[in-house]
């Protein structure tokens, strides 16, 4: 039984995951995404890996992939913390992921992926 | 080419008119008159500028007459046509402060004639205007007027010209909340050791990015009976008596108000309303229990979940209104929240 | 640990049918540095070309910049666990060649960043803009995954600078420095008034693009550890980091890492410099926990007083810069933290990601947002073909006249979280 979920919008992620993980896989924006974790960490779920990781700028990359617990217990403030400030800081960057050629995405999503892929070897730690 | 022509506000005291008894001068314009410190920046022109006009107004006057002082002002301004405006400096003087705060924004704002002012860090109207207006920062007192001229003259001329302004270390303007780069003199790693060695001292240092003003309030222990507690409303909603017969203002509060809800069991739209102009008001103004809920809080009462409802609640406009006005209101309104032996507050915002 | 640097200036690089260092000039046999560039089967071509201060040459998409050393006594060889075998270095002589880089560029992913414009005003704001660089631009083999591409490129670099570095084994030091730090014991009773000061570096270390490596060791494998601050000048710290060009340390900076040089130069004086502590830039979040409670542990059981902490990067890095402030200073230990902002293009934004009352003493590198237009350049090393598509630069990027509208980001060291720059903001 896994102890976390994955909520991403990164296809790459999905067909990576999908047969042995739980993911949750959300065709939105960056910015979205978040909102959707966001409400996830309202509901009780404690954000796992940070909401901003990698150097891609937010809106530079269109991907985003977001490890947080299957269980809810009470809310994390500092969990909230995280997130709302992540949010913040997506508003603050200009919107340029759709510029971009085909194979550009093919290479977000694998950096996407990369940073995932090491929060998920620090999960499965446990 | 022709020099570049400013207005420069100052107050009586300044004018040599006299000191407070003499507060309650009306506003004037001295037109081809430099007066006190106005000479004081034409020698730090440096024959790039020159003052058109001076005016002087009372601070009393300013402040008590706040809609028309600042009407007349903006009139006697727009005549000159200047290519910028000068307020103050004001140094630590409180009314002065705000007087020069609110009529350069006024003259930047509804003019569109650039303005600028200074004062000391700590003078209420710093912390007023100072994201407004570029405001040179001063000493606390007139000792400081060579410093301060020095930089606000090159200032006013830079403004004057549409110059790039640099950052505030530069420029030596109070921090506005707009980060501007610019080249030290020594490395950052450099900075970083020295900023070390004066913190290991105890000795002052700046730090290059002041944290987000935190304010945090540890929340108090849950309130143990509340079935005899006595519960008060507080909101920076905005919801006043029908008419807002104390006129709180939409945006940037100056004061707050204190209403009797004494037999008050439901807010409607026909006796109350909200004052704030920073929320679409059509659904507070329908019910204002959406915003102060005085129906769910009688229901309350009624049903023995609370011991009761205070009779006065107080509300004032979150909407742009500073961190200083706001922590004077509640440090005032807690005291008589406490002298009339309220246990707890609902504390409601929008 | 002792380590005797000695410099070793170059006025020039030419190509020749020889390699070596002569009069201050660098000869280089292109020949000799493509066999060496593509002793790795991963790596198709390579062209190595020079651009120096001054000239109207624009290198991008930038990898990385490496200063070529060589040790020359002591224990070990530049670059650890890469290069040289993992013996523990930071002690003996060592020779450095200043004013020269060797700078890798060339496309490892779509999106790739970095930009070195040697004049103009983009040259104002990187430090590679004063240095003489030798240039690799390596083309991978077909089919390649974009990982081995990286650490071919990677490899490539440290083993064209290892090569350069050689050349001076025999020459004599223009000048030379000697960078000591003393044992515990020793520094108590050596400097028994002076505060006890050590630097703490966080290392980048997200995944692909995003890593860094010490002693050849993946850092977000690691837990926060100890080095003697000399181990970095023998190329201890190395970068695989190519995202984020403005904060990110190519591996010129952790070789010349300012902090340690700045801290050095008060050694004795108002500090006792104890030793550099490295820690980690994690995703997952208890990671960071652990790793900013391992850095705290560490200070407190050194017996610190004060420390600097760098970051590297943006958004993740942020939180633990901030756990690490926090959680030194609870052990009342003074800490002044170096970081760089993302305040929007109009500087009116939140400049960090995370933030802290405890941190009150920082010293900023700059708006990283901040707008900037750099002009066409005559000549182009690498590829424009990805500069519209770079992190800072928007649709219009390219504008009518051939100038580039960009935000510093794009600008390779504009911001960095070393303070290796005089840019600040307030």
């Amino acid at each position: 039984m896994s102890k976390y979920m994955v909520i991403t919008n990164n296809p790459l992620v999905r067909s990576r995951l999908d047969d042995t993980h739980e993911v949750i896989y959300l065709e939105l924006s960056y910015e979205e995404l978040l909102k959707v974790v966001r409400d996830r960490i309202y509901e009780g779920h404690r954000l796992l890996t940070h909401p901003l990781s990698g150097s891609v700028k937010p809106k530079e990359t269109p991907y985003k992939s977001v490890l947080i617990s299957e269980r809810k217990e009470k809310v994390d403030g500092e969990s909230v913390r995280l997130i709302e400030n992540a949010i913040l800081v997506c508003q603050k960057f200009q919107d340029k992921s759709k510029y971009y050629k085909e194979e550009v995405y093919k290479d977000f999503q694998l950096v996407d992926w990369t940073l995932l892929e090491s929060g998920l070897a620090s999960a499965d730690v446990w | 080419m022709s020099k570049i022509k400013v207005v420069h506000y100052i107050n009586q005291f300044f004018a040599q008119i006299g000191g407070e008894e003499k507060a309650d001068y009306p506003a004037e314009i001295r037109v081809g008159e430099v007066v006190g410190p106005g000479l004081a920046l034409t020698q730090n022109f440096k024959d790039e500028a020159e003052i058109i006009a001076t005016v002087i107004c009372g601070d009393s006057y300013f402040n008590e007459n706040l809609e028309k002082a600042k009407a007349d002002i903006l009139a006697m301004v727009k005549e000159q046509a200047p290519d910028v405006f000068i307020a103050g400096p004001a140094f630590n003087a409180g009314r002065y402060g705000v007087a020069c705060g609110t009529i350069a924004a006024a003259v930047q704002e509804e003019l569109g004639i650039p303005a600028v002012t200074g004062m000391y860090v700590e003078n209420p109207g710093a912390d007023m205007f100072k994201n407004d207006v570029y405001m040179i920062s001063t000493k606390n007192s007139a000792a400081g007027m060579r410093d301060a001229v020095k930089k606000l003259a090159p200032l006013a001329v830079k403004l004057a010209k549409g110059e790039k302004i640099g950052s505030s270390a530069e420029e030596g303007y109070i921090p506005n909340g707009v980060r501007v780069n610019f080249f030290e003199k020594e490395r950052g790693s450099k900075r970083a050791v020295k900023m070390l060695i004066k913190k290991l001292n105890d000795k002052p240092y700046v730090t290059e990015y002041p944290m987000p003003n935190f304010d945090r309030v540890e929340p108090n222990p849950a309130v143990k009976d509340l079935a005899h507690a006595k519960i008060a409303l507080v909101t920076s909603g905005g919801i006043v008596p029908k008419g807002n017969p104390d006129h709180i203002e939409s945006s940037s509060a100056s004061h707050y108000g204190e209403y009797d809800i004494t037999g008050v069991t439901d807010l409607t739209e026909e006796t109350y309303e909200t004052a704030h102009g920073g929320y679409d008001p059509v659904y507070a103004n329908e019910d204002p229990d959406r915003v102060l809920p005085v129906d769910v809080l009688r229901d309350m009462e009624k049903e023995g979940v609370i011991g009761s409802l205070h009779h006065l609640f107080y509300t004032t406009v979150g909407n742009g209104t500073s961190v200083a006005s706001a922590k004077a209101f509640a440090a005032e309104y807690s005291q008589k929240l406490k002298a009339d032996g309220v246990d707890a507050v609902i504390l409601t915002s929008t | 640990m002792r380590l005797e640097m000695g410099n070793i200036y170059i006025k020039d690089i030419q190509f020749a049918d020889t390699s070596k260092i002569e009069d201050g000039i660098l000869y280089v046999d292109k020949g000799a540095v493509k066999a060496v560039a593509l002793e790795d089967e991963h790596i198709k071509t390579v062209t190595f070309d020079i651009a120096k201060p001054g000239e109207s040459v624009r290198i991008t998409p930038v990898k990385d910049v490496i200063e070529p050393r060589v040790k020359v006594e002591g224990k070990g060889g530049v670059f650890p666990g890469i290069i040289s075998k993992v013996d523990t270095v930071g002690s003996g002589k060592t020779y450095a060649l200043k004013g020269m880089a060797v700078v890798t560029a060339g496309r490892i992913v779509g999106f790739q960043e970095g930009i070195i414009d040697m004049t103009g005003p983009g040259a104002d704001y990187t430090p590679f803009s004063k240095t003489l660089n030798l240039v690799m631009v390596c083309e991978p083999v077909e089919g390649i995954k974009q990982h081995e591409y990286e650490k071919a490129v990677r490899f490539a670099g440290f083993r064209v600078a290892a090569y350069i570095g050689e050349l001076a084994r025999n020459l004599t030091p223009d000048e030379t420095k000697v960078y000591e730090t003393c044992g515990i014991k020793e520094g108590i009773t050596q400097y028994p008034n002076l505060p006890r000061v050590a630097y703490v570096q966080m290392l980048q270390s997200q995944g692909l693009l995003h890593d860094t490596y010490v002693y050849g060791v993946d850092a977000k494998k690691t837990l926060p550890t100890i080095l003697s601050p000399t181990e970095i000048m023998d190329g201890a710290i190395v970068s695989g980091n190519c995202v984020s060009a403005c904060d990110k340390n190519p591996t010129y900076v952790h070789e010349n890492n300012p902090v340690v040089h700045d801290l050095f130069e008060e050694h004795g004086k108002t500090l006792n410099f104890v030793c550099q502590i490295i820690t980690n830039e994690n995703v997952y979040l208890a990671d960071k926990e652990r790793s900013s409670d391992w850095t705290a542990k560490l200070c407190k059981m050194l017996d610190l007083d004060g420390v600097i902490v760098s970051q590297e990067g943006f958004g993740n890095p942020d939180t633990d810069l901030i756990m690490n402030c926090k959680k030194i200073e609870a052990e009342g230990i003074k800490t002044v933290i170096i970081t760089d902002e993302y305040a929007g293009r109009d500087g009116k934004s939140q400049s960090l990601a995370d933030a802290d009352v405890a941190a009150d003493a920082v010293v900023t590198g700059g708006n990283a947002n901040e707008v900037v237009i750099l002009p066409k350049l005559d000549k182009v090393i690498g590829t424009l073909d990805y500069v519209t598509k770079i992190a800072g630069a928007s649709e219009d990027t390219l504008r009518e006249d051939g100038s580039l509208e960009v935000e510093l980001q794009v600008i390779t060291g504009a911001t960095n979280e070393t303070g290796f720059n005089k840019l600040s903001a307030r």
